[in-house]
């Protein structure tokens, strides 16, 4: 890998940052917070995808899976490395979140709520989901590395008695994440689908992270042993999980629009308004059409260059939704500004770098797993 | 097939067969077709078959499916019959999705398994020869076949046999190819086309049994032969044997309000309460055209439709006599009738009789019009 | 962590292996002379027994159904608010049913897992029998069945279509398009298992019924070729249609305005109620096959297991359905959804309300320990456990939802009559009555599918079990 790049990367980040801090004196605190809430939250579901995406392997048992584990396990450190960020966020609530201020308290919608959305029990829930995810990352992530020393196939014991139990975690605390974060900018607004929906999502960023990382590494010569057989099936996840993402984003999109009822459709009509409602179809072709179409002959499942640019696009895609559902709280026009463009410089540069770094450490595949000699032989 | 029948190598198991397949090609040049109880991995390689059309067919066919879908329930509920539920707008695609979903899926289903049968496959070939061998009960147990075509340029039966035995066969038959289909007889044919119009005329008899005669029997008509009154019909719940009710007596219809005058000379002191503006005029002219025009006639001179074929009088409207009257006698003769006039009491509720006396009033004023009138 | 001795590290590699998914050697004739001498042979007193029982709880559902007909739907305990109750639960738990076999039939094909090869056959047949059943409902529980084709958008002379724009229109395409194509890919299936047939059978009648039903099927790799790609395709496409199906059928509560039945959750829920129910009594038939029909080397304990973990999070997924729902019903402050769910707790229906949640997130948990996942009795007593409970959770979802719904003055408890039973109980014998006769009369397990999987089968000779 280049250390050219890195230190291009790191100039980028660096005006990036740059831009970010004068948005606070030039725009004001508001752009400043809302900018940054989407972008922690971007990094954030990538890294707890791929920590999600190591949990499922080892609760399902999968060994074709095995060679490619080291990559989801490494990029899970993204989630661990927001979380200083989410902590700094936690100073946006004022700014951004109507539940914080005291008028918000005339709407009944609003004041019955305060027993969950108060200052005190949100930086809790915050904390408590921090540390869990640490302890998950402590358990499947470093002992896997440790593994690759000692060799020693008790991790795997383990590692299947926490995964389930994982799950469960991941299950709660991408709930209390979607409805924390994103929901709560409009207090009044509920969906239960709306954890699911993010999982959706989630789940997506962090398959296209890892296919982006598998070929990567595939580019330059490492991962060799990885063949045509493991691509087909991350492509094969990529495609399925596409489709679950539009069943339930247009589920909770049709239900809300054919009952009509006006506390929860206010939630869409601003996403529809103004230039958010051709956002909204653009979204919707290219998160799920375009990699639709593209991913269904079976040859392009397993090709690494239809891949490459499918999972580019689906985070792409992913980004953009959590940009239409965040950006019209603030009451913004879809365009975006030069404070946008500073924090993506800022926050792309810097996960870049992150990354960067992370696969330069250890060895691409467990290398102590005693089931990596089978996954190397997968044969679709 | 081209005359010659073919030879059928059978061998134990996957691998001869596959290794097999290889050295035949280089040897024998018609074509070749393998048996075997169940798929088998790489055979496809081996015998160079190319890539199967059944994807592409497919998704034509599932976009024919989406589109067919989605356009049919636009025009039959946006267009042909549009009607409105839920207040949602008459093109409202979101509703119409699922469907349009599910005919996706069903037309690229049937494509895929009858497209892959019928068109692929063109199955059933029930006089195949082989599917007629002793070798075939051997095919969908355990053994493995090749079939090797012969042609006039390749090797003869013998030959082929042998080539066989050395790649392994355990065993070799030899088949001949299926004679010539049997031509449709007439009487074939006459039965068939006669089958067919059976079939049509007694789909026809049960969908006139099922739509015209099946709902009106017992038990269905339990719907309409309900114990309950129906109107214009007799029932024995009331001694009389009528279903139609009178209104009780000492009662009083809902929204109507008692009329209080007794006659038309103390009616002559009601005014009319509604002011003369274009619009009531407008009203009363309407009124007038649909209720009162067909006896008195559209000048209100007496003169109307329905005036030869009554043989009554009906008066002049526009006569001194009517001009005289006050405004709330002729209301009273609307609302009471007068010798053959009939009350329009239930026609017409108040205001719009009032609105029918103002153009009475301006039919009166532009039928006896003066020079004065003309103004300017 | 220490070191591990050799012993120990074997130790915990075998306790990391997965456990045979066949077993014993087993060549392809063996498996046909096992299978299909099924269909051949005279059936055991023990299915004779268990016929005559259901095709009399069948024949008792249909003379309930014939009064029904008869004298109107007052026969049933539906009143005003409860205007939906028995017949709509029934239909959304069997079409729930169905679900378990299309997944095992198709998604777990598209996921390679060859394990499925011993079971899909009889879980394909099972969502056909199931969607079977189901589809009696919306037929028997509307005023004047006779009609019903009038929606079908056919050109009449009254110059109406139907309102494609209701989900119970949508409810009528997406199970016929269900049960078309559950039936077309289960008879794709059986395409060259009724060729073995053929082949096997003697009687001239027989031997005529398999050959017109197997389609001249010869066997021959060209047509393998195009007939494994087309299986793989609509196995790809039910599994689209499995999620649209049941959604379809929440959409039916979720886009009205119910009190309880209006949450954005609903979908996915279904889906995933569908195929825990749906699960339940697969395991409930496997249990029963393989004792009976001496098929323990082919349906093995690795099997159960596996459909035992997946009961498992189902359930787990099932108790993040509820929390969530709970939650969202108290966080959307409106206070009409806080009664209905207060009732489905403590209401008139709130012992419903509790059984659902012991029957669905409780019990299922005992398949935390392996004793529950391998033993028959254990597993027994979960399916039967969910299998009610799933019913129950339908029941709680429509009747104590409406039992008290917006006007006040229109609150009625509801109470079902003995030919609400009768065809409950009807519709079980009907489905047994059905998945016997199948069990008679074709080949429990896809005898084609399982020699793709014997090992030694293939050239390369490797093991593809798993």
């Amino acid at each position: 890998m280049n250390p050219d790049t890195d230190k291009k990367l790191a100039v980028a980040a660096a005006s990036g940052l740059a831009g970010a801090l004068a948005t606070v004196a030039v725009c004001g605190w508001q752009r400043f917070w809302i900018n940054w809430i989407l972008w922690f939250v971007f990094l954030l579901t990538i890294g707890l995808g791929c920590l999600f995406l190591v949990a499922l392997e080892h609760v399902v048992g999968a060994r074709w899976s095995v060679p490619l584990r080291r990559v989801p396990e490494r990029l899970s450190s993204l989630a661990l490395l927001v979380g200083p960020a989410s902590l700094l966020a936690l100073f946006s609530l004022g700014t951004l979140y109507p539940w914080t201020r005291p008028e918000s308290l005339k709407d009944p919608a609003v004041s019955g709520k305060a027993v969950w959305l108060n200052t005190r029990f949100f930086s809790a829930r915050v904390v408590g989901c921090l540390l869990l995810w640490a302890v998950a990352y402590w358990i499947l992530v470093r002992g896997s590395v440790r593994q690759d020393r000692t060799g020693d196939p008790r991790f795997n014991l383990r590692a299947r008695r926490f995964a389930p139990l994982f799950m469960i975690i991941f299950a709660i605390t991408i709930t209390v994440v979607a409805f924390d974060w994103i929901s709560s900018l409009e207090p009044a607004w509920y969906s239960d689908v709306f954890g699911v929906y993010l999982f959706a999502g989630t789940f997506l960023a962090g398959l296209a992270a890892t296919s982006l990382a598998v070929l990567y590494l595939k580019r330059i010569g490492r991962l060799s042993q990885v063949g045509p057989d493991h691509l087909y099936n991350l492509g094969g996840f990529l495609f399925a999980f596409t489709v679950f993402w539009c069943y339930i984003g247009f589920a909770q999109y049709l239900l809300m629009w054919y009952a009509n009822m006006p506390e929860e459709v206010f939630w869409y009509k601003e996403r529809l308004a103004g230039g958010w409602g051709p956002l909204l179809v653009g979204l919707a072709v290219v998160h799920f059409l375009v990699p639709f179409l593209i991913l269904i002959p079976r040859a392009a499942k397993s090709d690494p260059r239809f891949l490459f640019w499918t999972a580019a696009l689906m985070l792409l895609s992913h980004w953009l939704d959590l940009y239409w559902m965040i950006f019209p709280a603030a009451g913004r026009s879809p365009l975006p500004g030069w404070p946008e463009l500073c924090f993506g410089l800022l926050f792309v540069s810097g996960a870049l770098l992150f990354i960067r770094g992370l696969l330069r450490r250890g060895s691409d595949m467990p290398a102590g797993d005693p089931f990596l000699g089978e996954g190397l032989e997968f044969r679709l | 097939m081209n005359g010659k029948g073919s030879v059928l190598g059978i061998f134990a198991n996957a691998r001869l067969l596959v290794e097999a397949i290889p050295d035949i090609r280089g040897k024998a040049t018609g074509r070749l077709e393998a048996y075997t109880p169940f798929p088998i991995h790489g055979i496809d390689r081996a015998l160079g078959l190319r890539k199967s059309p059944v994807g592409g067919m497919v998704f034509l066919m599932g976009v024919v499916g989406a589109l067919s879908g989605l356009l049919f329930e636009l025009w039959a509920n946006g267009v042909d019959y549009p009607i409105l539920t839920a207040g949602k707008p008459y093109l409202s695609w979101e509703a119409f999705v699922p469907i349009m979903f599910e005919m996706t899926v069903l037309f690229a289903c049937f494509t895929s398994g009858l497209g892959m049968l019928l068109l692929l496959n063109r199955l059933p070939l029930f006089r195949n020869p082989v599917l007629r061998s002793p070798a075939m009960a051997l095919f969908t147990k355990d053994k493995f076949g090749l079939e090797v075509q012969l042609d006039e340029r390749g090797p003869d039966a013998e030959t082929v046999a042998a080539l066989l035995r050395q790649s392994g066969a355990e065993a070799v038959e030899r088949i001949e190819e299926a004679g010539p289909r049997a031509a449709a007889s007439p009487e074939f044919l006459a039965s068939v086309a006669g089958g067919i119009v059976l079939v049509c005329a007694l789909a026809g008899l049960l969908t006139y049994w099922a739509t015209k005669l099946f709902p009106v029997s017992v038990p269905m008509v339990h719907m309409l032969s309900q114990p309950r009154l129906d109107p214009e019909r007799s029932d024995p719940f009331f001694r009389d044997g009528f279903g139609m009710r009178p209104p009780v007596a000492a009662t009083v219809l809902r929204g109507s309000v008692p009329y209080l005058i007794a006659s038309e000379e103390e009616a002559a002191v009601v005014q009319n309460p509604l002011p003369r503006t274009e619009a009531v005029l407008g009203r009363g002219r309407q009124l007038f055209t649909d209720h009162c025009a067909v006896c008195h006639g559209l000048l209100g001179n007496g003169i109307g439709t329905l005036t030869p074929a009554y043989g009554a009088k009906p008066a002049n409207l526009v006569a001194q006599k009517i001009i005289d009257l006050r405004d709330g006698q002729i209301h009273y003769v609307v609302r009471m009738g007068k010798n053959a006039m009939p009350s329009y009491a239930a026609d017409l509720d108040d205001d719009q009789r009032w609105a029918a006396v103002h153009y009475v009033r301006a039919l009166q004023r532009a039928l006896n019009a003066k020079d004065e009138d003309i103004a300017r | 962590m220490s070191a591990l001795s050799a012993a120990d590290r074997e130790l915990v590699l075998r306790k990391l292996r997965l456990p045979p998914v066949l077993s014993g050697p087993i060549t392809c004739g063996d498996l046909d002379d096992q299978v299909l001498s099924h269909v051949t042979q005279k059936p055991p007193r023990a299915w004779a027994v268990a016929f005559s029982i259901t095709s009399l709880a069948a024949l008792a559902g249909f003379a309930f159904i014939g009064y029904t007909f008869y004298v109107g739907i007052g026969a049933w305990g539906n009143n005003i608010p409860v205007a939906w109750a028995f017949g709509i639960i029934n239909f959304v738990f069997w079409i729930g049913i169905g679900h378990a076999g299309t997944l095992i039939s198709a998604i777990l094909l598209l996921f390679r897992a060859r394990w499925r090869n011993a079971i899909a056959r009889f879980a394909e047949a099972m969502t056909i029998f199931a969607v079977m059943v189901a589809g009696l409902f919306p037929l028997i529980h509307v005023g004047r069945p006779w009609l019903a084709f009038w929606l079908m958008p056919y050109p009449n002379q009254r110059g109406l279509w139907p309102n494609f724009r209701s989900p119970l229109m949508w409810d009528v395409f997406a199970v016929s398009t269900y049960f078309s194509v559950s039936l077309l890919y289960w008879y794709l299936g059986l395409v060259p298992d009724f060729a073995s047939l053929r082949d096997r059978t003697r009687g001239r009648v027989r031997r005529f019924l398999y050959s017109v039903l197997s389609f001249g099927w010869r066997g021959a790799a060209t047509h393998w070729h195009h007939f494994e790609r087309a299986y793989l395709v609509i196995a790809g496409l039910a599994t689209g249609l499995v999620l649209s199906v049941h959604s379809v059928v929440s959409f039916d509560f979720a886009v009205s305005l119910v009190p309880g039945w209006h949450m954005t959750i609903f979908p996915p829920y279904f889906v995933c109620g569908a195929i825990f129910a749906g699960f339940a009594m697969v395991v409930l038939a496997m249990v029963v096959v393989r004792t009976t029909m001496h098929l323990e080397h082919l349906i093995t304990e690795y099997h159960l297991d596996v459909m035992n973990r997946i009961l498992l999070t189902c359930s787990c997924l099932m108790a993040y359905a509820y929390l969530l729902e709970g939650f969202t019903a108290w966080y959307s402050m409106n206070p009409y959804i806080h009664h209905t769910f207060l009732q489905y707790i403590v209401g008139a229906y709130g012992w419903a309300g509790r059984l659902t949640i012991a029957c669905n997130i409780l019990i299922p948990q005992l398949l935390w320990l392996r004793f529950f996942r391998r033993n028959t009795a254990g597993m027994l007593l979960v399916s039967v456990a969910v299998t009610i409970g799933m019913w129950f959770e339908r029941f709680v979802i429509i009747v104590s939802s409406l039992h008290q719904d917006f006007l006040p003055s229109s609150w009625h408890l509801y109470k079902p009559t003995v030919v609400d039973f009768g065809i409950l109980t009807g519709s079980f014998g009907l489905f047994f009555t059905l998945v016997l006769l199948f069990a008679r009369v074709l080949p429990v397990i896809a005898t084609t599918e399982m020699k793709i999987v014997l090992p030694g089968s293939q050239p390369g000779g490797e093991s593809h079990e798993r």
